[in-house]
């Protein structure tokens, strides 16, 4: 049985479908790749998973257990984190502060929290700021707070949404390292991006979106070939 | 520990000396009040400060526990001092019903729903004659002997009031302190710096607004029995105005958001400040509280408190830069 499972998956806006009978599978420990262009409703498949919006219909399902109607702080309970695509820092508490509240979701008492932060810092490489407001980091410290931050929430699904946006080509390569890392501590990512670098060289798999609709669904070496998603990139005449 | 007790321990001590070093029963009128608003304050700035959410309905609730305390003594014989904590416990149930629907709405929306639940509140209180007898209101005329440590209590005095003012005040102080340092207070400021990421990370948001209005009500709800167990007198206009949330949101504002000390110090200024212009200007010191507001929150947006606080632990970090060079 795959870790998360979505059946179905719709969302109206007023006449606007954002997303159409979309069904997809997350396995344990994979890292899927969500791709489309602008507008095709990825960032929106985030907010139904996590109970930021309620579907028009279908089903959500992670390790068998339906997640829809539950607001986002249970689904951050039973074990989903996300990230936004503009970051979120909690701007007026220090960087450890922003990941400690993180994870009072598993610590009751405030010293355990600050220690699980703390060990989260040091994995992502951000302990040197533990002390830096987050409102005062530059862009890739600010991309991995808010990694830390999910993180924290010890979760066994990670949405992570453009992660690597605006960030250099270096950074980008440290972000993408990042990423498998914390696939390798037995976190599934699902990893919504532009860069394609990114995606090619780390996904499993990769799901493509386009007008809300899946169009291909493959390796990432083979869906970047199929005329679907060609024509949804560059227009039909190319395809 | 002690070093955080310590303050707590003058606090009290300096408050247990006031009945004895000041005689004028005006100068002990004002220590009273000061009292009384640093309460109001406190139980504004649990919701207002820590959580970011601004309610402009608090005297509502500061009201219906004014009406709990004189209704249960003049209506059931419950003297005052057991009215009291049943007042902030009616005003905590009030406020529950209120906080479930009105949480569902943020930022301005929440705002203006307390400000529509106060006026409701009013009118109930001004039509619900059977209960709270209208316009008219209550009035106490004696209150119930008391025994304390073999001497009656004297209720013509203000000192015994004093203390029960003192007490509300420390335990409001206390109660801020405790939340600042509980799990509750750091969902709070999470919830005041970006509600949709504190749900992000798994923070129940309605439910640690609700608890959070309940506690502050319970706190403005026994300020409430206070007044009507000092004053003696409850009606509509004294203890549901809208000035009355106005002068909490001062108060709070002023003294330092999201503060512990706060309430205490915006009280003593508004206190001070409200009595002396009082005098001249019987009708027009909101003018003055508006006008100082806007000063506040132009120069010292972190309230007195505040500032006051940043400046000492400025001096203190740069005390130990030149001991370390």
């Amino acid at each position: 049985m795959a870790l998360l499972e979505v059946e179905g998956l719709t969302r109206h806006f007023g006449g606007l479908r954002a997303v159409a009978d979309l069904s997809f599978a997350l396995r344990e420990g994979e890292i899927l790749g969500l791709i489309g262009p602008n507008g095709a409703g990825k960032t929106t498949v985030f907010h139904l998973v996590t109970g930021f919006l309620r579907p028009s219909a279908g089903e959500i399902r992670l390790a068998g257990r339906s997640l829809v109607g539950l607001r986002p702080h249970a689904v951050a309970r039973r074990g989903i984190a996300r990230t936004f695509q503009i970051v979120k820092p909690f701007p007026g508490l220090t960087v450890k502060e922003n990941v400690a509240l993180a994870a009072f979701l598993r610590h009751r008492a405030r010293r355990d929290a600050e220690a699980a932060a703390a060990e989260v810092l040091e994995r992502l490489e951000l302990s040197h700021r533990s002390g830096t407001l987050a409102s005062q980091l530059n862009l890739m410290d600010q991309k991995r707070l808010e990694m830390a931050k999910a993180l924290a929430t010890r979760p066994r699904v990670l949405l992570l949404d453009e992660p690597m946006g605006g960030l250099n080509p270096a950074e980008v390569d440290v972000a993408s390292g990042m990423v498998e890392r914390i696939r390798e501590g037995g976190v599934a990512v699902i990893l919504v991006e532009h860069v394609m670098k990114a995606i090619m060289r780390i996904s499993d798999r990769v799901l493509v979106v386009n007008q809300g609709q899946k169009i291909a669904e493959g390796p990432p070496a083979a869906v970047v070939q199929e005329p679907a998603v060609l024509a949804a990139y560059f227009g039909k005449r190319v395809a | 520990m002690t070093r955080q007790l310590a303050p707590w321990l003058a606090g009290a001590l300096l408050l247990a000396a006031v009945p004895a070093l000041v005689e004028s029963p005006f100068a002990i009128h004002v220590c009273i009040l000061v009292l009384m608003w640093t309460a109001l304050g406190a139980a504004w700035n649990l919701l207002g400060g820590f959580a970011g959410q601004v309610s402009f309905g608090h005297a509502s609730l500061f009201g219906v526990g004014a009406y709990t305390t004189i209704i249960l003594y003049l209506r059931a014989g419950v003297a005052p001092w057991w009215g009291m904590p049943a007042g902030g416990l009616a005003a905590a149930l009030v406020s529950l019903p209120v906080g479930l629907l009105c949480f569902r709405l943020r930022g301005p929306y929440f705002s203006l729903a307390t400000l529509a639940v106060s006026e409701l509140v009013k009118l109930v209180a001004l039509n619900w004659e059977s209960v709270t007898n209208g316009p008219v209101g209550y009035l106490i005329t004696a209150l119930p002997p008391l025994r304390l440590f073999g001497h009656a209590v004297d209720w013509e005095s203000k000192t015994p009031f004093y203390v029960v003012a003192a007490a509300l005040a420390l335990a409001a102080l206390a109660a801020t302190a405790l939340l600042r340092r509980a799990r509750l207070g750091a969902y709070l400021v999470a919830i005041r710096e970006d509600e949709e990421a504190a749900e992000a990370v798994g923070i129940d948001t309605v439910r640690a607004k609700v608890l959070t209005l309940a506690l502050s009500a319970f706190v403005a709800g026994t300020a409430g029995g206070f007044y009507a167990f000092y004053f003696r007198y409850v009606d509509p206009d004294a203890v549901l105005g809208l000035s009355l949330s106005m002068e909490m949101v001062f108060i709070a504002v002023v003294g330092g958001l999201g503060t512990v000390g706060g309430p205490l110090v915006g009280a003593v200024f508004l206190t001070t400040v409200g009595e002396a212009v009082r005098e001249r200007f019987p009708s027009g010191h909101l003018v003055f509280y508006g006008l100082f507001m806007m000063l506040v929150i132009r120069f010292l947006p972190e309230g007195i408190w505040g500032r006051a606080r940043r400046l000492a632990t400025g001096l203190q970090e740069r005390a130990l830069r030149h001991g370390a060079a």
